[in-house]
């Protein structure tokens, strides 16, 4: 039984790739490249080297942790998209806090924190007024966008190099796994957070009921269960873990330690996060695989453009096709939920 | 010479795909221009039947006839296209839809683009509504309509579809006592334009207020049609409730001791703001089986929320051992020793995605025993707590890891009472406790439910099924309108007075 409830999504979520990654194989044929070389390329940038190895895992990072946001939040029944502008501001918690203080832990707790708070408005919104969490979150995050890139502009603008903001003192800088590549201890917090998701989730009294409420919330009720104190929960955890994706980001990714100009470093991570969690069909441990795929892919896009001559936008399309062909039962699954609700 | 009948059915079979057997060869005819009454206890096939007749569902055997000739209805649209249409307990309107927009629903035209003719539609409802001498406000969303006025609509959007059969599923459920006297002038005066009315419903002094002839339905068998001027509440009482011999249970003399639970004049909202509970006052002793019978849905579920603490109290007590609870929550009830067998297995005594051993400790989650340091759950706790109810219950299940759902529905309600029992409660309140329940796991839960009682438990029973409360229960309310018509002791009183109590309608002898 246990075997089983394993097995199946993890053959379903295999399939999927397959089938997207078939599907993108037709575009990139029908666009003039061979999807045998495009594909090689990706593999070997992003595998074939230990410095690849290093990027694909860098490149997961941030993703792994805007998922768990996703997750916690679908484990509660809550479709919470707000991990994005969450991102922002763990980003710019970190830096203004490690300025203040150079020290690493000032950062990633700053994040944390302000990560925490700010999905708190869209808590209390659904709980107390009734207001969707898509609705809410997708709003929150263009506040988050305009706020943060006023800092990043304004006050926090690097005086020595127009392109980014002020940078994260050395000293706070979260130390590299490997010499001269982008993987830092971000990469090993990120694993440890999925695995506290999972404890949490499952092994605590607060996740029980979180997933009671997720899964049924009339039930939940029944059970002594305050549903409304559960979803204010899943939205502070995921706060939480988006916000430590900003402040690791920041903190943990040569060369820039910084926001750059118009937020290009951090931007799109959180919308990343929801395909990353339903390919790893909202499970902590799953998300880990599921992140590092997608890591693969963004860290082979790279080589797919300079050895196989696919252009970057090419490579955006054939990344995009592998998601939704991914992500199609898992979100198969979240709409059947929300249409039965 | 006999008159051909407008409607005739004819060794009517219903078999659900589950198996259930709803009804068991039915012969019913009406007369043109009659009100028609159709009565039964819930599960009799009432409203089954009718659905056969209105085209939404197919029967499984038997044969249809509607001015004497045969018909097949493959859809309500056949039904309706015979002059045959129904207006459903639960009404079918689009909420944000004005009267006028919801009454030509389905018939604006064909054709995506085609013109709606709003004005040519408005002349001919007004035409109906002078008629009928009543007025419903055409251009107003029906949701910001009473009850009543939206009755109406639908009514009036079968007969803007020219039916000359008109048959209401429950339709005074809903109704207050003033808008139910309205709807039976309406009645009377689509019975004086020569319609047929077919009223389904359990309410025996409605029945014998409308109705021209009555046809009873026990346990989706034909009982007999009768003349509504030669009938007696009585006699319909006794038609509707008549018993069959049924397996009794082992249930050994008991006195009660102190009264455990004790309500004192509780008033209760239902979910549309209307009065479900008024004033009711009783008390459960251990030792004590307190039943309450009465159809569905006059306020049963009300009652229990409110005990349970799920739904909030207007006005009254609830005293648990002595103690006020009016106000507490599930999770203090539960501390405090309530145990709680909800009626609804499905959506909300057991999470089904959920394992098995995850469901033994819903609403005791928090105890002691299951929770270890950092709040987290003692899992290898968990699962003793749940391969012990899995053993002492005889629950088949395939394991403590298997997910809920894989239980069938009579281990999944066992599974139910072995957690609720696991509580270790002072008052089990058990509603509909056997609801869809096979007959050996119904035959365990009701014996269980004994033993609680010989172990001095305080035990509140409500249940749609007669049979269960009479069997079971020490002391037995009849719940009416938010009410309790009585309470008796069941080997006191005779089937007839239940039938005529559940009715609404209190003997005084």
């Amino acid at each position: 039984m246990k075997i089983d409830t394993l097995v199946k999504p993890l053959m379903e979520s295999i399939v999927a790739i397959t089938i997207g990654v078939l599907i993108g194989a037709i575009v990139l044929t029908f666009s003039g490249f061979s999807p045998i070389e495009a594909y090689k390329a990706l593999l070997d940038g992003a595998l074939g080297s230990t410095y690849g190895i290093a990027m694909t895992l860098s490149s997961a990072t941030p993703i792994i942790l805007t998922a768990l946001t996703f997750a916690i939040s679908a484990r509660t029944g809550i479709f919470n998209i707000g991990a994005e502008g969450t991102v922002y501001f763990g980003a710019i918690a970190a830096i203004i806090l490690t300025n203040v203080v150079g020290n690493p832990l000032v950062g990633l707790l700053g994040g944390i924190l302000l990560g925490a708070l700010w999905s708190l408005p869209a808590a209390f919104l659904k709980v107390y007024r009734g207001v969707h969490e898509v609705i809410s979150t997708i709003m929150f995050n263009w506040i988050a966008f305009y706020t943060v890139l006023y800092f990043v502009l304004g006050p926090l603008a690097n005086p020595n190099d127009p392109n980014k903001t002020i940078e994260i003192p050395t000293s706070a800088r979260l130390p590299l796994l490997m010499k001269g590549s982008e993987l830092s201890w971000a990469f090993i917090i990120a694993i440890l957070a999925a695995v506290i998701s999972y404890y949490i989730l499952w092994h605590t009294v607060l996740g029980y009921e979180l997933r009671a409420s997720g899964y049924n919330e009339r039930a939940a009720r029944y059970a002594g269960i305050n549903p409304k104190r559960a979803i204010i929960w899943s939205f502070i955890l995921g706060g939480l873990m988006s916000g430590l994706a900003g402040a690791t980001e920041v903190m943990g990714r040569p060369p820039s330690y910084a926001i750059s100009q118009g937020m290009a470093n951090i931007h799109g991570y959180g919308f990343d996060g929801i395909g990353v969690s339903l390919v790893g069909r909202n499970h902590p441990i799953g998300i880990i695989f599921s992140g590092i795929f997608f890591g693969i892919l963004k860290a082979g896009a790279t080589a797919m453009q300079i050895e196989a001559g696919v252009p970057l936008e090419m490579v955006k399309v054939v990344q995009g096709i592998i998601v939704v062909a991914v992500a199609v039962p898992g979100l198969w699954d979240l709409i059947k939920k929300v249409v039965r609700r | 010479m006999e008159e051909v009948p407008i409607i005739k059915m004819k060794g009517i079979v219903k078999i659900y795909s589950d198996g259930t057997k709803a009804l068991k060869g039915v012969d019913f005819s009406v007369k043109k221009g009659e009100i028609h009454g159709l009565l039964g206890e819930n599960g009799a096939g009432k409203t089954t039947l009718m659905k056969i007749l209105s085209g939404m569902l197919h029967p499984t055997e038997g044969k249809i006839y509607v001015n004497g000739s045969e018909v097949t209805f493959k859809s309500p649209a056949d039904a309706l296209a015979k002059g045959i249409g129904m207006v459903h307990q639960h009404f079918t309107l689009v909420d944000v839809f004005d009267a006028l927009h919801n009454i030509i629903l389905g018939m604006e035209g064909h054709g995506a683009f085609s013109k709606i003719d709003v004005e040519r539609a408005k002349e001919k409802l007004q035409k109906l509504m002078d008629e009928l001498n009543f007025q419903v406000p055409l251009e107003v969303p029906v949701e910001n309509l009473p009850v009543g006025v939206q009755q109406r609509i639908e009514i009036l959007k079968m007969l803007y579809r020219d039916v000359d059969v008109l048959i209401l599923d429950e339709p005074t459920a809903v109704l207050t006592p003033i808008e139910v006297k309205e709807l039976f002038d309406v009645l009377r005066t689509l019975k004086n334009q020569g319609k047929t009315i077919i009223f389904i419903s359990h309410k025996l002094r409605e029945v014998m207020e409308i109705t021209d002839r009555v046809t009873v339905l026990r346990k989706g068998e034909l009982i007999g049609t009768v003349n509504t001027s030669e009938a007696t509440p009585q006699l319909l009482a006794r038609m509707m409730v008549g018993r069959d011999v049924v397996l009794r249970v082992e249930k050994p003399p008991k006195v009660p001791g102190e009264p455990i639970l004790k309500v004192e004049d509780l008033w209760v909202k239902g979910d549309r703001g209307e009065d479900a509970v008024k004033g009711l006052s009783f008390e459960v002793r251990a030792g004590e089986i307190f039943g309450i019978a009465g159809v569905e849905g006059n306020g049963q579920t009300e009652l229990i929320e409110a005990i349970t603490g799920l739904r909030k109290v207007e006005k009254g007590k609830i005293i648990l051992n002595g103690k006020v609870i009016t106000t507490k929550s599930p999770k203090d009830l539960y501390n405090l020793g309530v145990a709680h067998i909800p009626e609804d297995r499905i959506n909300m005594g057991l999470i089904l995605e959920m394992s098995v051993a995850e469901n033994t400790i819903l609403g005791l989650h928090w105890r002691e025993k299951f929770v270890g340091p950092l709040n987290s759950i003692r899992w290898k706790n968990v699962k003793e707590h749940a391969k012990r109810l899995v053993e002492n219950f005889e629950i088949v299940a395939p394991g403590v890891d298997s997910p809920a759902k894989s239980l069938s529905g009579g281990n999944q309600q066992k599974l139910i009472v072995a957690r609720e029992v696991s509580k270790e409660p002072l008052l089990i309140v058990a509603s509909q406790p056997t609801r869809g329940v096979d007959v050996a796991s119904t035959e365990y839960i009701r014996n269980y439910l004994i033993k609680l009682r010989n172990e001095d438990k305080a035990v509140l029973l409500v249940s749609a099924d007669l049979d269960e409360v009479l069997q079971l229960s020490d002391r037995m309310a009849i719940m009416y309108e938010g009410q309790f018509v009585g309470i008796v002791k069941p080997e006191e009183v005779t089937e007839e007075q239940i039938g005529l109590m559940m009715g609404g309608i209190k003997d005084e002898n």
